[in-house]
């Protein structure tokens, strides 16, 4: 019986080259198209599976309220690991580490730059790192060690051979000590949330900064093993007022949070946890099933609108015995085989565009489709696929009457069909057009953020993490790169501009609410630092270029200056401990960490101490790579032994926009997708209609119509669907983007255009698709067309 | 057999109500050779799809062999005809899209005789229809009297006790036509099977061992 069916299938499908081609290219598109995305989805939900304990491991979350805002936070106190793991019952491990070390390392005179982090011993076997050399328990057993992974080691050591016993060799570290090698490890896959390419005892990092050791100062990441029995509720409570208990108002009351939600969440709106990258991933697998109906819809409405040819076989069956569930089988099992090929023709889509796919996602997919679950999910996309596609058509052909078809009646398709028809492609429109709106809507929000007076010229702003001896010799490297001619200015600054990492809430001055802490972002600056990045003064004085006099004066921002709210702020002063300090100038905001929201205060002091970062800017309109090249020679000369290591500002800004630039991007593809699906399907129901037509065309034509009332004829009822798809599509279009653009605060306004725009668009690719055929069918020869009846 | 009583059958159409059949009373009796004759649109068509169960009547009673058929359901119905009509058309029907002896084979199909008993019964009648060389051609590939020649094996293959063939010969040349009738000749002969057919011509009607003229719809005695 199913081979019989199998059989017409397919000799069905090969009578109808041309319709089963639309048929089948339509759905292999979609199931193409959907395979990409599950395959996505599939990597963004086995995040950090590579952990085996993953059940039990956590990271400590540090929650902090100010003015009655909560604020999560991943730092904790540097004795804060220790404390937990011998104080509180459930946790077996805790281990801690720094948040990411840009450190250069080298070999002999080979330099290069690793990334990698300080953490505690602990942290090697929690995480089931898998040693190749030396092992995870005698790692750390010297003060100086390090453990690589297998691309550092090639880097450093080659590939061959003389690389298999790397345990005590010795990379100089930042040009000066040498630490020891204590064991190589396997590169963790991309799809977890470690980046590291070495680790060193934490002791390291330690000794170098004294101030971890204070409760108050939350500086570190903590990191949690659980007894596999504990209670995390348990642990928890504990946790709460644990910092508290160590020193009198401290204000961070700590959580353990589990490695599970570390990808899809993470994301804390005052203290409660909200969904982060799961919306992402939703949204997609969702488009991912509507693409999939569209081309589902494509199939129905072409083998309903088909089905005047096939009622003759549904009659004969029936009075050969067939009964309705035989035949509803056979329609079905007819589709599945339909879609056994697309997907066949799918997998070979899917081959052909992993790579752009993966370039463009940045990820490392593969299809291996001999991994079960792979299997599992082909056969049942396909048996989904097939089923949607053919049980509106199964159906609706069974249920024909045997001697309606079978007395030679012309059969007259009822008008549920028609209408269901009509329906569908609708639909398929309206989605379409969602999504070519939400498409345009998301590139000019995105372009609207991305061109935002940031208050200072992100363009032609180098800057560099500092190496070596730059601080230290810093008036000199910067009258060396002015003397290039390339440079205006340079300054140093604690953090990038985009990432500002310090902020308090201990700042007091005269008038303040002593019941309100407010949480000001305080950063240490040369004096060259608003020049360089070109802020503008609102009122008062930069600092002096001899820093010294100003180690009292702070610059604040407008938004400070708002909330301090009196009159005569220049010269008043604000106060941290005992520490007073005069304001002398105010800056005009200037966008920073948040690039959707107003400028958070901020208060700039003129003390290099903890500089970390040197900007340069560059003079307008020079030669970017003779600037850079200029500056490499130079920082060779000023700062021997270090690589010049550089970022430019507005890339690093570009980067921030690097998930609303994918989304972007890939509902721009989608919508195209899903227009051309849905044209396809178009196309076919406008070559039926003219077939069946063309008696009418013809009769028409004798009667002295004309070549553009024709096409007018068969393409308007088709266009009406468009408009009516449209109407649908805009309110839906509406409400989805306005939910979207209400996370960020700085947003456009929709446009009545874009709607416009996206329905001329459908419109006029509908209008294409049709009066192709309905020009087709009106040049033909009435004669011709008249005599087949 | 077949037992028909006051059977009436009607459509409306606009305001009146147009009469399809009007009163037919019938009595088959099981080896009987029918001929249905009359002008287009007498009713012989329908009557045949009457009592092939493929249509409903509006009134009276019918009967075959012992069920009553106007208190079936549908799918008691299709039970009924499946097992014990087959069916013959002018047009002959035969599905395109599979061979000669895929089309024989699909009525055993669906009364799921098993795979090595099917192959069996359709070689045997192959066989006795002399068509064995042509089994892996399509209809398309066939004459129109080659074509009605497996319309009618297809008909017999589930062994029906009654046949109803509405103008088996309607598209036939004489020739061919006349090579079918003997066939049902001998089928009812022989085989004891029971026919009822729709025809226009004298010729073939005579073939039947009674005849029953239809009129707009009613019996002419």
């Amino acid at each position: 019986m199913f081979k019989n069916y199998i059989k017409i299938a397919f000799r069905n499908l090969w009578k109808n080259k041309g319709y089963g081609l639309l048929n089948i290219s339509g759905l292999a598109i979609g199931i193409a198209c959907a395979g990409l995305i599950f395959l996505w989805v599939e990597d963004e939900f086995t995040y950090n599976h590579y952990f085996e304990n993953r059940d039990n491991l956590f990271k400590v979350k540090d929650c902090q309220t100010y003015d009655g805002t909560t604020y999560t936070f991943d730092a904790t106190p540097g004795p804060f690991a220790q404390g937990i793991k011998s104080e509180i019952p459930g946790i077996q491990n805790a281990a801690r580490t720094t948040w990411g070390n840009s450190v250069l390392f080298s070999l002999n005179d080979k330099p290069i730059y690793e990334q990698g982090l300080y953490v505690d011993a602990a942290f090697l076997s929690m995480f089931q790192l898998q040693f190749v050399q030396g092992n995870a328990q005698n790692a750390f057993n010297q003060l100086n060690s390090l453990v690589i992974t297998e691309t550092m080691a090639s880097k450093f050591f080659g590939t061959d051979k003389s690389r298999d016993n790397l345990i005590g060799k010795t990379l100089k570290v930042d040009n000066k000590e040498n630490y020891t090698i204590s064991g190589v490890i396997k590169d963790l896959p991309k799809n977890v949330s470690f980046r590291f390419n070495w680790l060193s005892p934490f002791k390291i990092y330690k000794d170098q900064n004294k101030w971890l050791q204070k409760w108050g100062n939350n500086g570190v990441v903590t990191y949690v093993e659980k007894d596999p029995g504990a209670n995390i509720e348990t642990i928890n409570k504990k946790l709460y007022n644990y910092v508290e208990g160590k020193q009198k108002g401290a204000t961070a009351k700590m959580s353990i949070y589990p490695m599970n939600r570390w990808r899809m969440y993470d994301s804390f709106d005052n203290g409660k946890e909200i969904p982060g990258r799961i919306r992402y991933v939703n949204l997609f697998s969702l488009i991912a099933w509507i693409i999939l109906i569209i081309a589902c819809i494509n199939f129905m409405n072409l083998t309903t609108a088909r089905s005047e040819q096939r009622a003759k076989e549904v009659g004969v069956r029936k009075v050969l015995g067939a009964g309705k569930r035989k035949l509803i089988g056979q329609f079905i099992g007819e589709s599945i085989f339909t879609s056994m090929v697309a997907t066949f023709f799918a997998l070979i889509i899917i081959y052909i565009s992993l790579p752009a796919f993966n370039s463009l996602v940045e990820k490392q997919l593969v299809l291996n489709i001999s991994e079960p679950s792979h299997i599992a999910a082909l056969v049942i996309l396909t048996f989904i696929c097939g089923m949607i596609a053919g049980s509106y058509p199964a159906f609706y052909l069974s249920s024909f009457k045997p001697v309606s078809v079978l007395k030679g009646i012309k059969f007259v398709p009822s008008g549920n069909a028609g209408i269901i028809r009509k329906g569908l492609v609708v639909l398929q429109f309206a989605i379409s057009i969602i999504l070519i709106i939400a498409t345009i809507i998301i590139y000019e929000q995105i372009s609207y953020v991305k061109n935002r007076d940031l208050g200072y010229n992100k363009s032609n702003l180098v800057f560099m993490y500092l190496q070596g001896n730059i601080k230290e010799h810093f008036e000199v490297i910067k009258n060396d790169l002015q003397s290039t001619g390339f440079v205006q200015n340079s300054a140093l600054s604690n953090d990038p501009v985009l990432q500002m990492g310090s902020n308090t809430g201990d700042f007091v001055w005269e008038g303040k609410d002593p019941s309100k802490q407010v949480l000001i972002t305080v950063e240490g600056v040369s004096p060259e630092y608003a020049s360089t990045m070109r802020m503008q003064l609102e009122a008062g004085r930069d600092f002096y270029p001899e820093g010294k006099i100003d180690s009292t004066n702070v610059i604040i921002n407008e938004s400070l200056s708002m909330i301090i709210n009196k009159k005569n702020i220049l010269g008043s002063t604000i106060s941290q401990g005992d520490t007073k300090y005069t304001i002398v100038g105010i800056l005009k905001d200037f966008v920073y960490n948040n690039m959707y929201g107003p400028a958070a205060p901020l208060v700039l002091f003129s003390n290099k101490s903890n500089c970390n970062v040197l900007s340069i800017r560059l003079k307008d309109g020079v030669q970017i790579p003779a600037a850079l090249s200029a500056m490499e020679t130079l920082m060779k000369k000023d700062n021997p032994g270090y690589p010049f290591d550089y970022n430019f500002i507005d890339q690093q800004f570009d980067q921030l926009f690097k998930t609303e630039t994918l989304i972007g991007k890939l509902a721009g593809i989608f919508s195209i997708l899903a227009i051309f699906i849905s044209s396809l399907g178009l196309f076919g129901l406008a070559a039926y209609t003219a077939e069946r037509r063309t008696k009418e065309i013809g009769i028409r034509k004798v009667l002295g119509a004309g070549l553009a009332s024709l096409t007018y004829l068969i393409s308007i009822d088709f266009l009406q669907l468009v408009f009516l798809a449209c109407i649908l599509a805009f309110p839906v279009a509406w409400w989805i983007m306005h939910n979207w653009l209400y996370d960020f605060e700085y947003r456009i306004q929709m446009s009545w255009w874009i709607f416009v725009a996206a329905g001329l668009l459908a419109i006029f690719i509908a209008l294409v698709t049709v009066s192709f055929q309905a020009i087709r069918a009106a040049v033909a020869n009435p004669v011709k067309s008249l005599r087949t009846e | 057999m077949i037992q028909l009583k006051g059977i009436f059958k009607w459509v409306n159409s606009g305001g009146n109500r147009v009469f399809l059949l009007k009163d037919i009373n019938l009595t088959i009796k099981e080896g009987e050779f029918i001929s249905i004759m009359g002008p287009s649109g007498s009713g012989k068509s329908t009557l045949l799809n009457v009592v092939g169960m493929l249509d409903d009547f509006n009134e009276g009673e019918y009967n075959f062999i012992g069920q009553p058929v106007h208190q079936l359901k549908e799918k008691h119905r299709a039970q009924l005809y499946k097992s014990h009509i087959g069916f013959v058309f002018q047009a002959y029907h035969l599905i395109d899209e599979l061979t000669v002896y895929e089309n024989i084979e699909t009525p055993l199909l669906y009364q799921n005789v098993k795979s090595s008993e099917r192959q069996a019964i359709v070689a045997d009648i192959l066989d006795r229809f002399n068509i064995v060389g042509k089994k892996d051609l399509f209809p398309a590939q066939l004459s129109g009297g080659q074509q009605q020649l497996v319309g009618v094996a297809r008909a017999l293959v589930a062994k029906p006790k009654l046949i109803l063939a509405d103008e088996p010969t309607g598209n036939l040349n004489t020739k061919q036509g006349t090579e079918i009738m003997e066939l049902f000749k001998q089928l009812n002969e022989e085989d004891g099977v029971t026919i009822i057919q729709a025809t226009h011509s004298e010729k073939n009607a005579a073939y039947g061992s009674k005849i029953i003229n239809l009129l707009d719809g009613r019996v002419e005695k």
